[in-house]
């Protein structure tokens, strides 16, 4: 029974377990594991490895290294510069350090104002699409399983929008990643229609974005009362109107918090 | 070394960006790759000094990757010179077991494990031992799996291998260790 079982079963049994199966693969892995006893056994077996793994006690890093490599570092920093600049140091300089850092933290606020406009919005949407795409996978979580993508969200992000399953709609689900738009870590949920890919990025509510295209890639907006969603495909805008109606469908529930 | 290269504030400052935030989990590795927490903290002060005199070689996309490619570079060349027979190596690993995990994908058999129950029990001290007893090459890929939490991609440029031998390391040290877990009762 076990020298029949394939290399590549093995390989793939690991990087299922491990998230890092594509998409395909991944659902056509499920249906599989759904069917077959003997490997569900295996990967049950990994897992509660892979749990043993996980859950041993963790060195903890003595509190002096840092302190210690800090010296170190110092040490490799010409010194005369250091005595200089202890020399200087004085509340007047400390007083011009003081609006030097406002200027700068200002300015630095005035470009995460920019972030807001939603133009900007919609192209770092449409980056995150394109650079999944690029990445040997678009998502961090690969799973047709809407009960396995939702709780992921959840552990990562304080928002988590509900991952409805859409196959029958036509929308098979792929996964998920963490986009970050702004300096805001947000859900985005993959659906796969044909061979397209379609990125769901989930913002704060309240915010429009109008239908374009960037890059050659159709971006559609809507909101409800938790999150404003911008769908990003190669897809003709108007299957991705339809995209919009089956999700707004399937996901109409005000999330319980 | 003729000229040495003089690091300035800026260095500094990047260091602080890049490497520092990782220094916990740069112990954490160096600890479960070394053995030992004496020789982890060599292994952390060396690295920090590396990375430091590095810093300029940072390509600024994946700060921790980076930090961690140097840990673990460290660590065994430290091992290497410090404490040569606690590195077990696949350099004592049969030919057989070498070509298959130098490919892309395993070619032997599948380790036999004396019993597919599905449940492992066995005890953190079980299980801590098995990981330590591993070869190098086998144990730095779960850790980084594990307990850094890396994906193939970041592993396969931390160790410098392609991601298939990730994948066949990853899958050929679980069994192992499953096997070692499983010869212990």
């Amino acid at each position: 029974m076990i020298a029949s079982t394939k290399d590549s079963d093995e390989l793939q049994l690991n990087a299922y377990c491990d998230g890092e199966l594509d998409p395909l693969s991944a659902t056509e892995f499920e249906r599989r594991l759904a069917n077959d006893e003997r490997l569900k056994v295996r990967f049950d077996r990994l897992m509660s490895l892979r749990q043993a793994v996980r859950s041993l006690p963790q060195p903890e890093m003595p509190a002096r290294l840092e302190g210690l490599i800090r010296k170190k570092l110092d040490a490799e920093l010409p010194s005369n510069v250091t005595i200089l600049r202890r020399r200087n140091w004085s509340f007047q300089s400390l007083a011009a350090a003081a609006l030097f850092g406002a200027i700068i933290s200002s300015s630095a606020m005035m470009t995460i104002a920019q972030y807001g406009q939603r133009e900007n919005v919609a192209s770092q949407v449409v980056s995150g699409h394109i650079r999944g795409l690029l990445a040997p996978q678009p998502f961090d979580i690969a799973s047709s399983d809407r009960h396995t993508v939702k709780p992921w969200f959840t552990a990562r992000l304080p928002e988590s929008p509900q991952v409805p399953d859409l196959t029958a709609q036509g929308f098979a689900l792929l996964g998920g990643r963490v986009d970050v738009i702004g300096h805001d870590p947000v859900a985005t949920i993959l659906y796969k229609h044909a061979a397209h890919t379609v990125s769901l990025t989930t913002l704060r509510p309240g915010q429009s974005v109008p239908e374009q295209t960037i890059a050659g890639y159709n971006v559609r907006s809507w909101s409800d009362g938790n999150f404003t969603y911008v769908a990003v495909s190669d897809l003709p805008s108007a299957d991705l109107a339809s995209f919009e109606r089956a999700f707004a469908a399937a996901a109409p529930a005000p999330e319980i918090k | 070394m003729s000229v040495p290269i003089v690091q300035n504030k800026d260095d500094r400052a990047a260091f602080d960006e890049v490497f520092l935030p990782h220094l916990h989990e740069a112990y954490r590795l160096a600890q479960w790759l070394a053995g030992s927490s004496s020789d982890a903290e060599d292994i952390v002060q060396e690295s920090a000094l590396r990375a430091f005199r590095g810093i300029k070689t940072f390509g600024a996309v994946n700060a921790r990757a980076w930090s961690l490619a140097i840990v673990r570079n460290t660590a065994f060349s430290w091992l290497a010179k410090n404490k040569p027979k606690t590195l077990v190596s696949i350099n004592d690993l049969s030919p057989a077991e070498q070509r298959d995990l130098e490919s892309e994908g395993p070619r032997g058999e599948r380790v036999e494990t004396p019993e597919e129950s599905a449940l492992l029990k066995a005890n953190a001290e079980e299980v801590q031992k098995a990981l330590a007893q591993l070869p190098a090459q086998f144990r730095e890929v779960i850790v980084l799996r594990e307990i850094n939490q890396m994906n193939y991609r970041d592993i396969a440029e931390i160790t410098n291998v392609p991601i298939g031998t990730v994948m066949s390391r990853l899958s050929r040290g679980r069994q192992l260790l499953m096997a070692h877990l499983g010869d212990r009762r």
